[in-house]
């Protein structure tokens, strides 16, 4: 059973490169009397606060907001990838994550190879990789270019391999940044009924995504982030709209 | 707003690195597939450092045993096991700055437990060394150097070594990835320390008041290796000062595990 918890939760970034992350400010600093400001001052981003969400089997929700509203750092911290400042977080059932296609992607190796790492960190053995990487091949409709390097890939068939893989384990709730548009429609398409197929087997979905279409098309719930924050937005409101738009 | 954070995904710190650590078949991939990569346009692949290094042993060999006026059969199995293994050290060293920071790509991507990366930075560069090692093979045989059952100690230094380095790998994981100067100065440090231990000159050169220098804890993990292999015995202070090293440098890596294991995604 999948469920997901957020009780106001918050993440707060420390920039560092920006004027901050050298020892030597550091140290300086600490010797000269802490003299915080502008010199070693860190500035804190604050990525996500005062996040409420709960999501249970069968939720597919969709998240919109501009650039840089937080959506994809509140997929990472969904992954697991941010333990959250502040809040509380409970995530019941195995996940997959696809939020950068090109992460964890090695540029040098073939895509049967690639087939291998990512299934391995993402916790297959080596066997069950084995066994499923005829399928995997064969859904990814990458034919020959399986054995090829990825850096020869375009970024379309980079994207049918990190899809094809991801989805290749059995999860229970699927996170996705919006790339699945990067796809012909072929393949868009297959993506898309696997996605449903995941998401039927009494998953969740969290899909970030800016086009309303999709949203509407794929999930039940939407949420907006606006600088950091949740709003809820109501389905139908959000449905009437888009048609109001398209007309 | 309250500051208490909790967590399911949250694990101890032991459970966070026994997770990370058991998983040998994920860490070995890892590192193997660095090290094919690397080198998958080159024909030689990992064997053209082997071939410099050998370069190195055997240009150097005949020169510095004439300047410092000892026996070539006696010199030369001293420096080619000190250039072996301080490659060793000093790439385990330097890789571990970047243990992190190179896998920012997978960390990123999932929750995983960090000594997971600290472990393919050691297995790469195990690897690596295997292949170096096997120069020695040659210059043993060349100068007749005779093995007895005390080269077995070998076995306990070596799992000292790594466990040192993967003290080390967490430490200055964690340190390089905060603060990204200090990978140069680690590199640095560990350019002078290479003349401050015994790995081309002879201890036994060393004036008595000198002799101090031989506490670095690298030139008694030198020892350590070196002396077995080449039908000796370690000294006696190189162990003890070797296990307190390794006291020092478990207790400290363990405290920043446990403060900043979650932390070092932020930084990335």
């Amino acid at each position: 059973m999948a469920s997901i918890s957020l009780k106001n939760v918050a993440v707060n970034f420390p920039i560092y490169g920006a004027g901050a992350a050298s020892l030597k400010k550091t140290l300086a600093a600490s010797v000269t009397g802490g003299r915080f400001g502008k010199e070693t001052g860190v500035t804190v981003v604050q990525a996500l606060s005062d996040i409420n969400l709960e999501l249970r089997s069968g939720d597919r929700l969709g998240l919109i907001g501009h650039n840089g509203a937080g959506k994809s750092t509140l997929l990472r911290t969904l992954a697991g990838v941010y333990e959250p400042s502040a809040g509380e977080f409970r995530r019941e059932g195995s996940v997959s994550s696809l939020i950068d296609p090109s992460l964890g992607i090695e540029m040098d190796a073939t895509g049967v190879e690639n087939i291998m790492l990512r299934g391995l960190v993402m916790g297959m053995s080596k066997k069950e990789i084995d066994q499923r990487t005829p399928e995997i091949c064969e859904f990814s409709g990458l034919g020959q270019y399986v054995d090829m390097p990825v850096r020869t890939y375009s970024t379309g068939m980079m994207m049918r391999l990190a899809f094809s893989i991801s989805t290749s384990v059995e999860a229970d709730i699927l996170l996705m940044d919006e790339w699945l548009s990067v796809g012909d429609a072929e393949f868009t398409e297959k993506a898309e009924q696997r996605m449903r197929d995941v998401v039927s087997k009494s998953g969740i979905l969290v899909l970030a995504s800016h086009s309303p279409d999709l949203i509407a098309k794929e999930c039940n719930k939407v949420v907006k982030l606006s600088h950091g924050r949740l709003e809820a937005v109501d389905m139908e409101a959000f449905m009437a709209e888009r048609a109001r738009l398209a007309a | 707003m309250t500051q208490e954070i909790h967590s399911n995904l949250h694990r101890s710190a032991l459970s966070d690195w026994w997770e990370g650590t058991r998983r040998t078949d994920i860490w070995w991939t890892l590192a193997w597939f660095d090290i094919v990569l690397r080198y998958r346009r080159s024909m030689l692949g990992p064997l053209w450092l082997t071939l410099s290094m050998g370069a190195m042993i055997g240009g150097m060999g005949p020169l510095y045993s004439s300047l410092f006026g000892t026996e070539l059969s006696k010199f030369f199995p001293h420096l080619a096991l000190g250039i072996i293994f301080w490659g060793f050290f000093s790439s385990v060293v330097s890789e571990a700055c970047n243990a992190f920071v190179g896998s920012s790509n997978y960390l990123k991507q999932g929750y995983f437990p960090i000594s997971l990366f600290v472990w393919r930075s050691i297995a790469r560069n195990l690897i690596q060394f295997a292949h170096q090692i096997i120069l020695y093979v040659p210059v043993a045989l060349w100068a007749g150097i005779s093995l007895s059952w005390s080269a077995l100690l070998i076995l306990p230094a070596m799992a000292i070594a790594v466990i040192n380095a993967h003290a080390i790998g967490v430490l200055l994981g964690l340190i390089c990835t905060r603060f990204r100067d200090v990978t140069q100065i680690v590199n640095s440090v560990m350019q002078m320390l290479m003349f401050l231990t015994p790995v081309f000159w002879l201890p036994e050169s060393l004036p008595q008041r000198a002799q101090y220098v031989l506490w670095n804890p690298f030139a008694q993990m030198l020892d350590l290796l070196r002396t077995p292999l080449m039908g000796g015995v370690a000294e006696m202070h190189s162990w003890l000062g070797i296990l307190a090293w390794t006291v020092v440098s478990v207790v400290g890596s363990t405290l920043l595990f446990i403060k900043y294991r979650r932390r070092v995604v932020y930084w990335l």
